[in-house]
């Protein structure tokens, strides 16, 4: 099990970026996405995605587990939405253009539903392409820095920088209990009796690894109380500071966000189905 | 067995031990969201023995600490799997929700409930069904089309996986501290 954060994305463009950039470009950006159903608008947003993953340059082999799980997670929210919704779109303001009805469920698949499923297809995807740099292309040490400067009080910024330090260590205390548990005889994979049972064969697992880390915390608070954690504002040895690129990034992402605010308001954003998709009358 | 209360005014003190356990429950719920099991006889239901962290967490060490190990546990657990750090927001929210309320029931229900072990199970049960509420903005989001797929796609699958685990894992978690924190003098 590797979850250790992988700075896939050294030396990039985008790693060079102030990483609060990445942040609130990542906020900016998802509010931007779903407000749109509009598939030439979310097309636009896509390419826009596209780009900004590119100038990460984050190995595809290095990542291609992760965008199995997104494309896996994405089919089954699309396929589960189109099949339990049977076609009936309130806001697409026409009737629907049935091709045929799916035996059993009855569902409709429509010229609607097709492009709903598509829209949301691209929606994920987008958001997707434009979250995996925060993962990959930012140093795992700027993290805390980036959300202090980002506003959130210390303790909070400090919590995430040290959550993100722990996940490597306690991934190798969690193998290290596996392994420990198989010399005697315990075996993850192997297939419990029902749900119960199955959540039974965990608690060797989380137990012993929860406990441990518990315990072994004391020697970090500890650290901390003697270093006087908590009595005054604490700075930060990596000062972080937006260059003009950052700035025309940051402005970049504000603006598609108002852009995309303003047409939803005025109702430019509603599902739009394309004219090939419509079956002849 | 008997519960044992948190001071009101302790129970929202942020010190080093507050941000430590809350980093330690955080990243140990991102680990183990990487293991997860599908429900026999369901086509969507998967459960997740990690989640019972966020209630355990909120339960032992309080509604803060119960709140950020839901909240950025699962934020880091979807950053590491490839979904992304904000994409499900929403939900990061509703579990740290769930988290939080566990914490504060836990602080609140303890005369009602004198053994510790009932309470580990009534205070994470009650925070799953009222804390997952949160995943209607599904609906706004486009996530799920109305209330109507949002309930049987996501809230139903969700509070039923979440309930079986809650319920089964945070008092086998709550047995296995009580000692350690005696013996520690917490």
């Amino acid at each position: 099990m590797n979850v250790s954060p992988r700075f896939l994305g050294r030396g990039s463009w985008l790693s060079r970026r102030d990483p609060r950039l990445l942040i609130v470009g990542l906020a900016l950006f998802v509010f931007s996405v779903v407000q749109v159903w509009d598939v030439r608008l979310l097309a636009v947003l896509a390419t826009i995605a596209a780009v900004y993953y590119r100038s990460a340059a984050i190995p595809f082999r290095a990542v291609r587990l992760q965008w199995a799980y997104v494309l896996f997670f994405v089919s089954f929210v699309v396929i589960a939405n189109t099949l339990l919704t049977g076609g009936e779109l309130g806001d697409s303001g026409a009737d629907l253009h049935v091709y045929f009805r799916l035996p059993l469920l009855n569902t409709a698949i429509s010229a609607e539903s097709l492009t709903y499923a598509l829209a949301q297809y691209m929606r994920f995807l987008s958001m997707a392409a434009v979250g995996f740099p925060i993962a990959f292309a930012i140093a795992p040490g700027d993290i805390g820095p980036a959300f202090a400067r980002l506003g959130l009080p210390y303790k909070f910024a400090y919590a995430l920088e040290l959550t993100f330090r722990f996940v490597p260590s306690l991934a190798v205390d969690m193998q290290t209990t596996i392994d420990a548990q198989r010399i005697r005889g315990y075996e993850w994979e192997r297939i419990g009796r029902g749900p119960i049972g199955k959540l039974r064969r965990t608690i060797p697992l989380l137990v012993p690894v929860t406990m441990n880390a518990i315990v072994g915390a004391e020697d970090t608070i500890d650290a901390m109380d003697l270093r006087g954690f908590g009595t005054g504002k604490r700075t930060w040895l990596r000062a972080l500071a937006f260059d003009r690129s950052d700035r025309l990034a940051l402005l970049a992402f504000l603006v598609l966000f108002v852009t995309f605010t303003i047409l939803s308001l005025t109702g430019h954003t509603r599902l739009w189905v394309p004219p090939f998709l419509l079956p002849a009358s | 067995m008997t519960a044992t209360t948190m001071p009101a005014q302790k129970m929202w003190q942020i010190s080093a031990r507050t941000v430590v356990y809350a980093a330690i429950g955080a990243a140990l719920y991102a680990v183990a969201a990487q293991f997860s099991f599908l429900l026999p006889g369901t086509a969507n239901v998967s459960l997740r023995p990690g989640f019972a962290l966020v209630t355990f967490f909120g339960f032992a060490f309080g509604p803060v600490v119960g709140l950020f190990t839901g909240l950025v546990g699962n934020a880091v657990a979807d950053q590491i799997s490839g979904w992304g750090l904000l994409t499900s927001w929403n939900w990061s929210i509703a579990n740290g929700v769930v988290g939080l309320l566990t914490g504060l029931l836990a602080a609140s229900l303890v005369r009602s409930i004198p053994n510790r072990i009932v309470l580990s199970v009534v205070a994470p049960a009650i925070a799953v069904v009222i804390g997952f509420v949160i995943i209607f903005s599904d609906v706004w989001l486009g996530t799920a089309k109305d209330f109507g797929v949002a309930f049987a796609d996501n809230y139903g699958p969700v509070v039923i996986a979440d309930l079986i685990v809650a319920c089964i894992l945070t008092p086998v978690l709550v047995t296995a501290w009580d000692p350690i924190r005696e013996s520690m003098g917490r």
